[in-house]
């Protein structure tokens, strides 16, 4: 009786564990192209914008996962790491480790986004939110580049950046994205569907 | 047979043990794995909470963040997933469902750490690192549900949440079957390692089951050794004792481990055990030794014990192994071995003291007689060194008459084993003779044959004038007597005439002139007679032919026949005579009775006459104490100085009385002593110079011979008769006695008197008469008295007739020969009357008696 009563409690515990570790962010409207930004976009290369919020501890392994991408596409991609920044928030609250991460990857630029600007133009609403645009500035790829919330490791958004930034063609263009909410308030939408 | 029974035993108790030890080793693994894997998941817990606060304490919105739902997760879930598992652990410690739920927890854990580590490579080694800790249980089964779980795991992510590294969405679909084929490649060897560890853990408690049951087998001879074994520190104390050793002293073993063996040593023997010890500590590889325990009671034990040192795997020294045996009785027989040899010695040291010192020659021999060791005196005794004689035969030095002899004895010698007094001549060196008196015994064990010669040479030549200076005395003892029987003959046989006609002449009226003389001559002869008399009886007592009757006597009768004789002659000289008190007839004393009445007249004579007239003479008879009865006579006399005292019973010595006119020969008193002494009596004297003297004589008292003698029943009347007519033979050579007896007989017309004067017509008037007595003298002229009397005795018709002999010799040799022929009475000569009369009635009274009766 303790057995089965044990059993299952931890399976309800572990159900809504993973329940929530496999609860992806919201995505907000995306742009089919390079949008109107401030920031640059390469045109001799595709070029990686991850939106993040410098404190959302499941983006610690989306940056390592862009650790991942950069080390394996050397010199192929422009990447920049959008930290955004809300207005209420004092001048060090982006000073984080994941901040001081994202800078460590060779040839990732950080760009902090004031109250989520850019990110909006991005149409991203959950931190880890990666998109791909290519050389001419169209979309290639949007959505998260871990399998789970947090978790590092191989996952479909890595495979599917390298894919397309290899001129292969990539399982799926569009991922869950899965991190804290850049917004006030979580994003109540859909998933965001993958893109073939 | 012991070790075939204890091995066959050993290895059945072997298989069950092992298998006992298995699973005693496998539920302790179980339980220190239990135990481990408790507080891993306490601190998996507590760790997963941490990790959860470090990694992602919040979640975020915006500017706006919250708990996040890891750290709730690693507080509730992961405090879910640990709790039970511990619980059962403290439940259920060792069983195997304990072991299935922590193995599934653990297993849960993992996912729940890998979630909250986000994914990171590096947690994922949790699953690994559990199955391996897993696999301490040294259960393989154990790994079958954590596989299962792992499995299940990534098969339900694949299900429900598709887009999971797991899921059939995933970037790398093949993910979850390479996953779970690492998974089971660890099992695979974490399986192979579990049955590996398993056979060994079956073979160590195979092979501790082995050494228990060596061990038991060790202990049991610890155990049951019959001597005392222990295991000693370093320090000496015991750590391990068996039952014999706890015995031997006394202690229980909970009292002996407490102790140290110095504890139990006898002080003296201590230094000797630490030096034993320190010897063993520095190479030494075993001890033996004697020394002494203490038993608990206080009792000395001499024990020898035996130590070696043992050692541990590093061969440092671990402790001591002693044995200790109890020698005790050993000790105690050794001492009285040691005594006996110091005894032996010392006997060995007098016998050596003895032979050489020894007069006598002191020698052994073998079975053919050849001397195997002889004394130093042979060289002073047969002139031969003690060297000289060794190995030769001691007939060579027996002198030849007497080899023959020897060799008899020394036959008789080994048959009887020993012999004494054997005498021989042997032969000294110079080649005289010398006496030698041998006593030998043979040893049939030691086949020896000891001998000691004492040299009697001189012995033998004393002996020899001995025996003719007896033989010189002897005929002179003959002689005397001889002389004395020749001179008591010839000097009573006048006297009888004299006395006897002296008395006739008294009883006939004489005139008072006659009277007189006839007085004188009765005095004179009466005192010669005395004088013969006690010259004879002194001759006798010196020459121990004195013959006593001892027997029970009436004193009282014997003091009044005393003082009847002697009354005369104190109221003669004015003497008041009297007892002190009325005697008791009852009292008897062991004594001759003439011998006794005659020592007490002797005394009584001395006192009547050495007293003065008017005074006084006592007689007394008391109990002296320890069954002595003294006769005391007491006179008012003078007394006898103290310097005369001691010659007082010299014979002869009358003490300067053969000045006075008092008559003695002298011989009185020492008579009496002699006469007392005789009678096992003895005579004293208590004297005072003018007041008189006190003589006393003691006897030993004697019952009543009336006490043994049947009651006689009496007819009432004396069936005597004096008118019955009785004839005398008197058969006598000298006239002069035929004549006196004729006159003594004729104032009995009773008795017919009739005489021969020659032994054969004697025999004739016996045969003829048949008379109721005969007198018969010894000196006759054809024949002597004595063959007259055989003749007597040897006819039938005279064997009957009583023969009563009337003879001058008076020694008393010559009356116990006569009487042995046949005579029934012995008269000496001179013949008193009254005996005369006395004998004739009771030698005649009894064929009277038979006449009356017919």
């Amino acid at each position: 009786m303790f057995a089965i009563a044990w059993i299952a409690g931890v399976a309800f515990g572990l159900r809504s564990l993973f329940h929530y570790e496999n609860g992806p962010g919201g995505i907000g409207a995306l742009p089919t192209s390079w949008p109107a930004t401030q920031i640059e976009r390469a045109t001799d290369r595709p070029t990686l914008v991850m939106l993040a919020h410098p404190h959302c501890p499941c983006t610690e392994a989306s940056v390592g996962e862009l650790a991942q991408i950069m080390a394996r596409l050397q010199g192929k991609i422009t990447a920049y790491v959008l930290f955004v920044k809300p207005k209420e928030t004092g001048n060090d609250w982006e000073a984080t480790t994941l901040r001081r991460n994202a800078e460590a990857i060779p040839g990732v630029k950080v760009v902090f986004d004031p109250d989520g600007v850019e990110a909006q133009r991005f149409g991203a609403e959950t931190s880890g939110h990666t998109l791909l645009f290519g050389a001419d500035g169209a979309l290639l790829f949007s959505g998260g580049i871990t399998a789970l919330r947090g978790h590092a490791g191989d996952n479909p958004g890595e495979s599917a950046i390298v894919a397309i930034v290899n001129n292969q063609t990539p399982v799926r263009t569009q991922t869950l994205v899965f991190g804290c909410s850049l917004a006030n308030r979580p994003a109540a939408g859909p998933p965001a569907q993958c893109l073939k | 047979m012991f070790e075939m029974s204890f091995g066959a035993t050993g290895a059945n108790y072997s298989a069950e043990r092992a298998d006992e030890l298995y699973e005693q080793h496998q539920q302790l693994i179980y339980r220190q794995t239990d135990r481990l894997f408790a507080r891993l998941m306490f601190f998996q817990w507590l760790a997963g909470i941490l990790i959860a606060l470090f990694v992602s304490p919040h979640t975020w919105f915006g500017p706006s963040s919250a708990v996040h739902p890891h750290v709730w997760a690693a507080i509730f879930l992961g405090g879910a997933i640990s709790i039970f598992p511990i619980w059962m652990t403290r439940v259920w410690p060792g069983a195997a469902a304990t072991r299935y739920v922590i193995a599934v927890a653990q297993m849960l854990m993992s996912g729940l750490l890998i979630e909250l580590t986000g994914g990171r490579i590096e947690t994922h080694f949790h699953i690994f690192g559990s199955l391996v800790i897993l696999s301490f249980y040294r259960d393989w089964r154990v790994l079958i549900p954590a596989t299962v779980v792992v499995a299940l795991d990534h098969f339900l992510r694949g299900i429900y949440w598709p887009y999971s590294v797991y899921g059939v969405l995933s970037a790398s679909p093949l993910r979850s079957i390479e996953h779970a084929g690492w998974v089971v490649f660890e099992d695979i060897f974490l399986v192979i390692s579990c049955l590996r560890s398993i056979r060994e853990m079956r073979s160590i408690a195979e092979r501790t089951a082995a050494l228990e049951a060596s061990e038991q087998g060790f202990r049991q001879i610890f155990e049951d050794a019959p001597i005392g074994m222990g295991v000693v520190s370093l320090d000496e104390s015991f750590t391990q004792v068996n039952t014999t050793l706890c015995q031997m002293v006394g202690y229980s073993e909970a009292e002996l481990t407490q102790l140290t063996t110095m504890d139990i040593t006898f002080d003296e023997d201590i230094p000797q055990g630490r030096q034993n010890a320190e010897e063993l500590l520095t190479g030494g590889q075993r001890s033996s030794v004697e020394r002494r325990y203490v038993h608990k009671n206080g009792e000395v034990l001499w024990i020898t014990r035996t130590a070696c040192l043992m050692r541990d795997v590093d061969g440092q020294p671990r402790a001591f192994l002693i044995m200790v045996e109890d020698i005790s009785e050993r000790k105690r027989a050794e001492r009285e071995l040691c005594e006996s040899k110091r005894e032996l010695e010392a006997v060995h040291h007098a016998n050596q003291l003895i032979m050489d010192n020894s007069q006598d020659v002191i020698c052994t021999m073998d079975e053919r007689g050849r001397y195997l060791t002889v004394s130093a005196a042979c060289e002073q005794l047969w002139g031969y060194t003690p060297d000289e004689l060794v190995g030769r035969n001691y007939l060579d030095l027996v002198c030849p008459e007497d080899r023959q002899m020897t060799n008899t004895v020394a036959e008789i010698i080994l048959l009887d084993g020993k012999i004494t007094d054997f005498v021989n001549r042997y032969t000294r060196k110079d080649g005289t003779f010398v006496d030698m008196l041998w006593s030998a015994s043979w040893s049939e064990t030691d086949k020896i044959l000891f001998c000691v010669a004492h040299d009697i040479t001189e012995r033998a030549r004393i002996e020899k004038a001995l025996r003719e200076a007896k033989a010189e005395a002897d005929r002179a003892n003959q002689a005397k007597s001889e002389f004395l029987s020749r001179m008591s003959h010839e000097l009573r046989t006048p006297l009888n005439a004299i006395l006897g006609f002296s008395q006739l002449i008294e009883r006939h009226d004489p005139t008072d002139a006659q009277r007189t003389r006839v007085h004188h001559i009765l005095s004179a002869g009466r005192h010669l007679l005395n004088l013969i008399n006690e010259v004879l009886d002194i001759s006798r007592i010196e020459a121990g032919n004195l013959q006593l009757s001892l027997e029970p006597v009436c004193v009282a009768d014997a003091v009044e026949e005393a003082l009847i004789l002697i009354r005369p002659l104190a109221e003669e000289r004015s003497i008041d005579l009297s007892t002190s008190a009325p005697l008791d007839q009852s009292v008897y004393v062991m004594a001759d009775r003439q011998r006794l009445k005659q020592v007490l007249l002797n005394l009584l004579t001395n006192a009547v006459k050495y007293t003065l007239p008017e005074g006084k003479v006592t007689l007394s008879a008391d109990s002296a104490g320890a069954g002595i009865m003294r006769v005391v006579v007491t006179d008012t006399g003078a007394g006898i100085s103290a310097n005369k005292l001691a010659r007082l019973f010299t014979p002869f010595d009358r003490l300067g009385a053969e000045q006075t006119a008092v008559e003695g020969t002298g011989l009185g008193l020492a008579l009496c002593q002699r006469l007392m002494h005789a009678m096992n009596g003895s005579i004293g004297v208590n004297t005072t110079i003018g007041r008189g003297s006190t003589f006393w004589v003691e006897l030993a008292c004697a019952q009543s011979p009336l006490a043994y003698l049947p009651p006689v029943k009496r007819n009432g009347s004396d069936s005597k008769s004096n008118t019955v007519q009785r004839t005398i033979l008197y058969v006598e050579d000298n006239l002069s006695n035929l004549t006196l007896i004729e006159q003594m007989l004729a104032d009995q017309p009773e008795i017919k008197l009739i005489t021969a004067m020659q032994g054969q017509l004697g025999l004739e008037l016996a045969k003829q008469h048949s008379p109721d007595l005969i007198l018969l003298d010894l000196h006759l002229p054809d024949l002597p008295g004595w063959e007259v009397l055989s003749r007597l005795q040897r006819n039938e018709a005279t064997r009957a007739i009583p023969v009563v002999v009337i003879s001058a010799d008076a020694t008393s040799r010559q009356i116990k020969r006569l009487k042995a022929a046949g005579a029934r009475s012995y008269l000496t000569k001179p013949l008193d009357m009254q005996d005369f009369f006395r004998v004739i009635e009771e030698t005649s009274s009894p064929r009277l008696t038979e006449e009356c009766a017919a």
